[in-house]
């Protein structure tokens, strides 16, 4: 055994991994050589450093002098953020006047202007951003992709520039919104059924979540979004793996809210995946989490996840009721898309209640306002919720009317190849008399799953 | 609805830092981190809180959360430095030349029996990366497990190992990792 002990700021240093190789072999030899003396120095500050999981109450510490620089330390950054409280708004003021510059020029030179002027390398600028592409992200596609590249360009430029000035590649704060502008960018060209470009953004971002510089809030944000580009590609098991990490942040985090909706998540990838009793279970649980009054419009969208899996699952009188009392909200929101979809639920709910000629009145509505809106996917679903009723019904003819108007309507608008072959072959099974009930769902069904999916390939079974 | 909801004023995020001190103070002492380390810590915990105030419900909830986490991983990557160091350290003896003096010979042998003491799976592990040189690669295809799980693994035992060098010496057994 080493004759001398090593002093105890050494020793300290050593459990914390912090001394130099030479020293950290030093005293690793002199432990193994089994110096029970350090050894029970070392005890006591690997137990001190490991503290047990359960925290919160104030505990007390070993002594007074500890305790009073802990509180001093606290009530200094206090002060610290209490003066910084004032920039912050002030940058988001900034941010906000950026914003509406920018957007006053077309999209090309909005790229350029942010690759060249300094003014606009502000972080508020690329929260902003970053928010505007998600909103867009539900109305305008292809704007929410110009939004969110704007947002990486300026995230990438002001770590470029922290680099830079200190020799990092970039703070906890700057590191997380570059990961989480990437994130944006990937559920962009996501949206766009861009699934490459898709996965290429996401590399980047997965690549910046290193927990040590990067909030667990934000890494949950990239993770979400990433989540959501695996269920489109029907990697359910990832997708699953990947809300279940988001869920345990949200929950340690105390976030009720984003807990319900990442609940609410979660329930699409078991409702694609065909686990309809996971996804009842799952919305459930979200709507005991979300407050409708604070999001309102995420409790109405689980509320109709839940009516429609109901209806899917063969519940039909559970749906009608839930409907029943879920009327006000919709009635609420007031804007025409919401009734839209309120109208298409109340649809779906009378065929499974067999109340078919409601169901056909409601269909009918609905396909003419989408297809009035332009909204091309929705009408075409619309047209086969309503081809399913009148197959239910017998009305062969009517079926093969429908088929015909449907392929003549939409061979001219933006409905995808795979989807257009789906068209065609209900066409053709409807003018033969062959297109039964089975057939009707299957091609809806179809269209569901593709719609994120334009390389889904449509291969009947029946 | 908490303060953060609101619209904010300075006496408001003042209010609420009042409010949250103890259970911050608390947590703080729980983990035994340095002043030096709080400070930063909670600097970039409360900043990350201004300027996502908007949108975060439950900001008490959130910035004890995110302080926990904070403190959880400012452990784990002190003692992820600490293993690594021990694992050079021990790589480096094993290493030397064949014939050691008595000094390391000795060193060697209460490095077999240290590991010896350690679970079935950590001495397997152990002994081909220490005894027989196999490299991460090497050793997933010999124990016909993925290299992830191999690289997991020997991070579990590389711990075990560790804490029984540190912390409980070479006696005491028990049934980790």
């Amino acid at each position: 055994m080493t004759e001398t002990h090593p002093a105890r700021p050494v020793l300290e240093r050593f459990v914390l991994g912090d001394l130099p190789r030479d020293e950290m072999r030093q005293v690793s030899q002199h432990l193994l050589a089994g110096c029970s003396e350090c050894r029970q120095i070392t005890a006591s500050l690997w137990e001190r450093a490991a503290p047990p999981p359960i925290v919160e109450e104030i505990v007390e510490a070993e002594d007074a002098a500890e305790r009073g620089a802990c509180g001093e330390a606290i009530d200094r950054i206090f002060r610290v953020i209490l003066a910084r409280e004032a920039e912050v708004a002030r940058e988001r003021a900034q941010g906000r006047e950026l914003f509406d510059e920018l957007m006053r020029h077309p999209p090309a030179r909005q790229q350029m202007m942010v690759a060249n002027s300094a003014r606009f390398r502000s972080r508020m600028l690329c929260e902003i951003l970053l928010e505007q592409a998600h909103e867009a992200g539900f109305r305008e596609p292809a704007r929410a992709t110009e939004l969110a590249r704007l947002g990486v360009g300026i995230a990438d430029r002001l770590a470029d520039r922290l680099a830079e000035r200190s020799g990092q590649e970039g703070g906890e704060g700057l590191q997380g919104l570059r990961a989480r502008a990437w994130a944006q960018l990937g559920n962009a060209l996501r949206i766009n059924s861009d699934h490459d470009g898709s996965d290429q953004a996401f590399e980047t971002a997965t690549e910046l979540l290193d927990p040590a510089r990067v909030a667990p809030h934000e890494i949950a944000r990239v993770l979400d979004f990433e989540a959501s580009l695996r269920r489109d590609q029907r990697r359910f098991a990832e997708a699953t793996r990947l809300m279940d990490r988001v869920i345990a942040i949200y929950r340690k985090l105390g976030q009720r809210g984003l807990l319900g909706r990442s609940l609410q998540q979660k329930s699409l990838i078991c409702g694609e995946s065909g686990d309809s009793e996971g996804e009842i279970a799952l919305l459930r649980r979200a709507l005991e989490l979300l407050n409708p009054e604070e999001e309102p419009r995420a409790f109405l969208s689980a509320r109709h996840n839940l009516i429609s899996a109901l209806c899917e699952s063969g519940r039909p009188r559970e749906a009608f009721a839930l409907l029943f009392h879920t009327r006000p909200l919709y009635l609420r929101q007031g804007d025409r898309l919401h009734l839209l979809r309120l109208r298409w639920l109340e649809g779906a709910v009378s065929r499974g209640l067999q109340r078919y000629e409601q169901a056909a009145v409601a269909f009918r509505e609905v396909r003419e306002a989408f297809l009035e809106l332009g909204v091309d996917y929705d009408a075409a679903l619309a047209s086969l919720d309503l081809a399913e009723v009148y197959a239910a019904q017998g009305r062969t003819a009517d079926v093969r009317r429908l088929a015909n108007e449907m392929l003549e309507v939409f061979r001219s608008r933006k409905i995808h190849r795979e989807a257009m072959s789906a068209l065609n072959f209900l066409q053709r099974a409807a003018s033969a008399e062959r297109a039964e009930l089975v057939l009707v769902r299957e091609v809806g069904s179809f269209f569901r799953k593709a719609r994120n999916q334009p390389d889904l390939q449509f291969t009947p079974t029946s | 609805m908490s303060a953060l909801d609101h619209p904010q004023t300075e006496d408001i995020l003042e209010d609420f830092l009042k409010r949250v001190r103890p259970r911050i103070r608390g947590l703080f002492l729980r983990y035994r981190i340095p002043i030096q380390d709080t400070e930063d810590i909670l600097q970039q915990a409360l900043l990350a809180l201004l300027y996502h105030r908007d949108s975060i419900r439950d900001p008490e909830a959130w910035l004890v959360g995110t302080l926990r986490n904070k403190c959880l991983l400012y452990w784990r990557n002190h003692r992820r430095k600490l293993y690594d160091s021990v694992d050079a350290t021990v790589l480096d003896l094993v290493a030397e030349p064949v014939a050691p003096d008595q000094e390391d010979a000795d060193l060697r042998r209460d490095l077999t029996t240290a590991i010896e003491q350690l679970p079935e799976r950590c001495r397997s592990i152990l002994s081909l990366r220490y005894r027989h040189g196999y490299s991460p690669a090497e050793m997933s295809v010999f124990l016909g497990s993925s290299q992830g799980s191999i690289s997991k693994m020997t991070n579990r035992c590389l711990a075990a190992l560790t804490r029984r060098l540190v912390a409980s010496g070479l006696l005491r057994s028990s049934g980790e990792p």
